[in-house]
């Protein structure tokens, strides 16, 4: 008798010691394919709405609208890409940018505070960081005007993945040639599985490929932090048919990816000092986790982009029309 | 069907758990019982059911036949019938059939003045099927994440339900599960072949018995746990395959929402060495 208490007593402590590791919070289930398939995303609500909480709170808040724009000439020398925002919502967005990447206020990281203007510093070096930040406000806004199908009416800002800081996370560079980040450059051979019953030898796949694209798949899957059944039906990873349509917007983001780093990353290698390239010499590059930080939507859906027109990179955001500066305006700076 | 010749003397009346003596007769062999009247009743209806869901389904392919529960949005309520309604009936059909079986191999017992150990090792599997379909959705919020009916279909279901947890074997309650499975087979196939062994002696020689069982197992592994004890071990292993294989599918969802690979995270937390 004593035994079997001793025995119940460890089993006790036992579950104990295993329920400590457990989420107990209300969860929240999404099905994503037909009933009955086990295609079902969980997430713990507590955990999820502590996360959301952990990330807003950092969020820096949108500044207040600019004024409205003064026809006129526009007084800049050498504005190359916000040329159709007015000169208030400039200013804005330029003072929002250095929160978002630089430190509030330090507009010393890019510019030459003798002449604003300047692409070089009063010693006469160029200043890298404003040619690289010009550069990525081009990308900002290919991305929210192009990649919709990806952004969607949240969009992406200097913030979403600078989180306030230099240098994003999940960045790479050129290690070793069979580097999995290729993948967000310009490597495929991704689609490993035969789609025949039986296979046939049409498919050379070899394991070592096939473990390439397991790891790649994974990478994403810490990416965004969601399980593989948030693109596929396991049933048949390969097949779009049965896949939910976030494995389009994968496929679309991935397109992304490649195209923010074979135009806009990979060409900057000159600019970035040795110290911000790879051991190879190349420039660093992005990848998922780089916007996404581990959550399934960047900044678990914040919408800043709304916020700043000079980003958008279309006419109108969720009907909201494009803040533009007065046609005089313009016809006075051509 | 045939009666032997003792088996009369162990007909007797009583030890019925409901209807007292109503049902308290003999099919052929068969006892019948109340609890043989609602198992034949729940079978009956569930295998209709099922018919049913196959017959306005897209294929009569055995391998293909799919009745699966309702969308997640339909909750804890009723499902119209060919949207989760008729897996809804074979569910509470099939968890009728299976109670009843159990109560009635309870009441067999009970007459012939035996132990119910055959019933309370049978409820660990019934326990694992209620978990499944019934405690796991209840706890989860909808009938939705019960597992469909069909051979291809709840393959599926494993598969995908597996993969929400990247990679469900690190679950611990599924590898505990695993290793009780694996035991059993162990602990069986090491139980039946001794036990044939001494029953195939050569020609000329004698049938053997316990002294010759556990003198082999002695001199193989310095122990016998005995005639007894081989059994006690056995219902212990089958009954907690059973348990642990429900304890793994509860707490994936209900307690646990992410990787189990990540579960372990505890381990490289401890305070020791974090």
């Amino acid at each position: 008798m004593n035994r079997m208490r001793g025995i119940g007593a460890l089993a006790l402590v036992g579950s104990v010691l295993l329920l400590g590791g457990c989420e107990i919070g209300q969860k929240e289930a999404q099905q994503t394919g037909f009933r009955g398939t086990g295609m079902v995303n969980f997430q713990d609500k507590s955990v999820l709405d502590a996360r959301f909480d952990s990330v807003a709170a950092l969020i820096p808040a949108a500044l207040p609208a600019s004024p409205a724009p003064t026809p006129g000439p526009l007084p800049w020398k050498n504005v190359q890409v916000l040329t159709d925002v007015s000169v208030p919502e400039l200013t804005r967005t330029m003072i929002a940018m250095s929160t978002w990447v630089a430190g509030t206020g330090n507009c010393a990281y890019c510019h030459n505070l003798g002449d604003l203007s300047a692409d070089t510093s009063a010693q006469g070096d160029t200043l890298w960081t404003k040619v690289v930040a010009r550069r990525m406000l081009q990308m900002v806004r290919d991305i929210n005007a192009n990649y919709e199908g990806h952004v969607a009416n949240t969009g992406v800002t200097c913030y979403t993945c600078h989180l306030g800081k230099p240098i994003p996370n999940g960045i790479w560079t050129y290690t070793n040639v069979n580097q999995l980040e290729r993948y967000y450059l310009d490597r495929n051979a991704v689609r490993v599985q035969s789609h025949a019953i039986p296979a046939s030898n049409d498919n050379r796949s070899s394991a070592k490929q096939t473990e390439w694209t397991y790891a790649l798949m994974i990478q994403m899957s810490n990416a965004l932090g969601v399980s593989c059944n948030h693109c596929h039906n396991s049933r048949a990873f390969w097949s779009w048919e049965e896949a939910p349509p976030q494995r389009a917007k994968a496929l679309l983001g991935a397109q992304m990816i490649r195209h923010v780093n074979t135009e806009y990353m990979g060409p900057l290698a000159p600019m970035f000092p040795a110290v911000r390239k790879g051991a190879m010499g190349d420039a660093p590059k992005a990848q998922c986790r780089t916007c996404h930080n581990g959550t399934y939507k960047p900044l678990y859906g914040y919408p800043m982009a709304k916020d700043y027109p000079a980003l958008w990179g279309r006419p109108a955001w969720n009907g909201q029309p494009f803040p533009a500066i007065p046609v005089d305006t313009v016809v006075a700076m051509r | 069907m045939a009666m032997l010749s003792f088996e009369r003397n162990y007909r007797v009346r009583g030890g019925t758990l409901v209807g007292g003596d109503l049902f308290d007769f003999w099919v052929g062999p068969f006892y019948v019982g109340f609890f043989g009247l609602t198992t034949v009743f729940f079978t009956v209806l569930g295998v209709f059911l099922i018919l049913w869901g196959a017959a306005i389904g897209p294929t009569w392919n055995l391998w293909r036949i799919n009745i699966a529960p309702p969308d997640l949005s339909v909750g804890l309520g009723l499902a119209p019938l060919a949207a989760g309604g008729l897996w809804q009936l074979i569910t509470i059909c099939a968890v009728g059939a299976f109670v009843s079986w159990a109560l009635r191999q309870a009441e067999i017992a009970r007459k012939l003045g035996m132990g119910l150990h055959v019933s309370w090792a049978f409820s660990a599997a019934v326990f694992a099927y209620v978990t499944l379909v019934v405690f796991r959705p209840v706890l989860l919020g909808a009938w939705g994440h019960g597992f469909p009916y069909g051979i291809f279909s709840h393959l599926d279901w494993v598969s995908n339900t597996g993969y929400q947890y990247l990679h469900f074997h690190y679950n611990p309650a599924h590898m505990i599960a695993v290793t009780f499975f694996f035991t059993n087979c162990l602990a069986l196939a090491m139980h039946g072949s001794l036990i044939l062994s001494v029953t195939n002696p050569k020609k000329g020689e004698h049938v053997k018995m316990s002294e010759h069982e556990n003198v082999f197992f002695r001199d193989l592994v310095g122990y016998s746990i005995g005639a007894l004890g081989i059994h006690r071990l056995g219902v212990f292993l089958a009954m907690s395959a059973a348990i642990w294989s429900a304890i793994c599918i509860v707490i994936s969802g209900p307690l646990w929402t992410r990787g189990w690979p990540e579960w372990w995270s505890w381990w490289l937390n401890l305070p020791i060495w974090r």
